[in-house]
């Protein structure tokens, strides 16, 4: 049996793939502010806040199994025009969209290091090679993910972590509830998916890069055409 | 609690056990003043992030307590705790003493 650990499984992307993987016999460790409503035998809820350094340690402190994967999906977003963006909104972002998947990289690679093994997941956005304007905090923030992605991806891999990033356009989720329909239809057309993309189809995606053979670490991949 | 035996002897079992893994036997034969990192040093860098990763779980097992090796404190210091075993045999030491069990 393998063990997960996603951030931000109480709604969207992180809930989907955390029922997937319980269907598919794991044991899932979900990382959330609120706990969610996932209820399952093989699924363990920790509230925690992943911008709290201590928290997350905490956390993974709780967790004696081994761990095999870690999927770094919780995010926050705001479309704002760069010079319309407050401060305090980008520091946010970034201490949720980057900080928050760092500590979790840190402390549970760790433990992955300890085991010589292990698969870390990051999910950004095609926001970030698009470079898409009014998501100037958003897209930086998740540009930094991606650079831990790389960097991580050569610092591990010699002890067989494999780190790699996922990405996809507009999902229905929270992220991209403020978002005018028509500019998410114009999005999804120019990604070459004019039908958009379901949950579950990310989902897919995910699944499909776990095997180690899918794709090499430090690799971001994307379920987009760009 | 972890005396300084106790503390010299979880670094010196634990470079063995590396030393053992990446095929170098120079580990196994490590004293106080094996010089861990920079010029001339028993480890490259990746050898001492792996070195701390697994001496932070022989912490755990040893005294119940959650420690973390790499603080800013210890980031921060002129002489830096990992620069020699003995330094880092006291730098165990130092964070045990800080440290609370887990929770």
């Amino acid at each position: 049996m393998s063990t997960a650990v996603i951030t931000g499984t109480s709604r969207g992307l992180g809930r989907a793939l955390a029922e997937r993987l319980l269907a598919e016999g794991w044991s899932v460790h979900g990382f959330s502010r609120s706990s969610g409503e996932i209820t399952h035998p093989r699924f363990t809820a920790h509230a925690v806040d992943i911008s709290d350094e201590g928290a997350v340690r905490a956390a993974v402190d709780q967790i004696s199994d081994p761990i095999d994967l870690l999927v770094n999906n919780a995010g926050a977003a705001s479309l704002n025009a760069l010079l319309l963006t407050p401060g305090s909104i980008a520091a946010s972002l970034m201490r949720v969209n980057y900080l928050g998947a760092f500590h979790c990289l840190q402390s549970i690679g760790k433990v992955m290091v300890r085991q010589r093994r292990g698969l870390v997941i990051n999910i950004t956005t095609v926001a970030v090679p698009l470079s898409l304007e009014g998501e100037a905090a958003y897209v930086a923030s998740k540009a930094a993910l991606d650079a831990l992605t790389k960097v991580a991806a050569a610092e591990l891999a010699p002890q067989g972590v494999r780190v790699i990033g996922l990405g996809f356009g507009p999902l229905s989720t929270d992220l991209t509830r403020a978002v005018p329909g028509f500019k998410l239809a114009e999005l999804d057309a120019r990604l070459g998916r004019p039908q958009g993309t379901s949950l579950a189809q990310a989902v897919d995606f995910i699944i499909q890069h776990l095997p180690a053979a899918s794709s090499a670490s430090g690799t971001i991949a994307y379920l987009a055409r760009l | 609690m972890l005396t300084r035996p106790q503390a010299l002897a979880l670094v010196l079992r634990r470079l063995a056990l590396l030393g053992r893994e990446l095929g170098k036997p120079q580990l196994e034969q490590a004293n106080e003043e094996t010089r861990l990192f920079g010029e001339a040093a028993a480890l490259d860098s990746i050898g001492l992030v792996t070195l701390m990763a697994d001496l932070e779980e022989d912490v755990r097992a040893a005294c119940g307590v959650s420690v973390h090796l790499a603080d800013e404190k210890a980031m921060s210091r002129l002489t830096s705790p990992f620069r020699r075993v003995g330094l880092l045999a006291d730098h165990l030491i130092d964070v045990v003493e800080k440290s609370t069990p887990p929770a």
